[in-house]
């Protein structure tokens, strides 16, 4: 079993990630099905992962979309211009 | 010349994300307001450039990083990035298992109860070559090929510097939950 924990382990990233070939992919989920301790960890990885998406995100101030659209107003002035 | 109204309805929806990005990356919001205006400003100038069905996104993001690196990292004083060391597997749910004794579940909860403010502390916290992978692929939601395009480094090394900066990443939210008292067996 203990070989299988280091093997599920070791692609823990990729599997979260959705980044691991169908076949490794199997094996891994293959093993969650039979190791409570590894699904304890594979479970808490997956939710630190979705915390980091959850406050990820800052509002900017107003402001700077109108300054965006005013930069790009200007330039594409100036781009017919020349 | 590229077409405004088609730029901007395309490329002005990612607008708060970027903001976000660049927030993580140099930590200062007046400067991360100057890195996306400066990358709004040359993805306009090279729109034309920018072929049709392909992943606006992941190309703005590309913009966005270079901006920040050709602007920011010469004026950099800190010194050479010290490694990271290596770490544990698993390092954060071993700790938080170790200080819980035999309660289950509590690795979880400690992580509903961290602050936002932590969690991106810890995150700005890292190195700038572990950060970038880390926000990409976790705040994000990149894929490692998109990460690998965007950060100009083969997708192995995008591999190994994500796996690097998670296992950093949760050494410091540990540091920062045993600061909080978090990290005790629950009442």
């Amino acid at each position: 079993m203990k070989a299988e924990c280091d093997h599920a382990v070791e692609y823990l990233y990729q599997y979260i990630d959705e980044e691991l070939t169908w076949s490794r992919r199997l094996r891994v989920r293959w093993h969650l099905r039979r190791c409570g301790p590894c699904v304890d960890a594979f479970d808490f990885e997956a939710r630190l992962k979705e915390r980091m998406k959850e406050c990820g995100r800052d509002e900017p101030p107003q402001e700077l979309f109108d300054r965006i659209r005013a930069l790009i107003e200007q330039e594409a002035a100036g781009g017919q211009e020349n | 010349m590229a077409d405004q109204a088609n730029f901007e309805r395309d490329a002005m929806q990612y607008a708060q994300q970027l903001y976000s990005a660049a927030l993580r990356m140099t930590r200062n919001p007046a400067d991360a307001e100057d890195v996306v205006q400066e990358t709004y400003l040359k993805a306009f100038r090279a729109y034309d450039t920018f072929k049709e069905g392909t992943n606006l996104k992941a190309w703005l993001y590309r913009i966005l990083t270079n901006t920040y690196i050709n602007r920011y990292r010469k004026q950099q004083r800190r010194p050479a990035e010290v490694e990271l060391g290596e770490l544990q597997d698993l390092y954060l749910f071993k700790r938080l298992g170790e200080a819980s004794g035999a309660e289950r579940s509590t690795e979880e909860s400690v992580l509903e109860s961290m602050v936002d403010t932590d969690i991106k502390a810890a995150l700005e916290s890292l190195p700038e070559r572990f950060r970038m992978p880390v926000l990409l692929a976790d705040v994000e939601g990149f894929s490692y090929k998109e990460i690998a395009e965007i950060l100009d480094v083969p997708i192995g090394t995008v591999m190994s510097r994500l796996h690097r900066g998670r296992k950093a990443l949760q050494k410091k939210l540990w540091s920062l939950a045993e600061q909080r008292g978090l990290t005790g067996p629950s009442q």
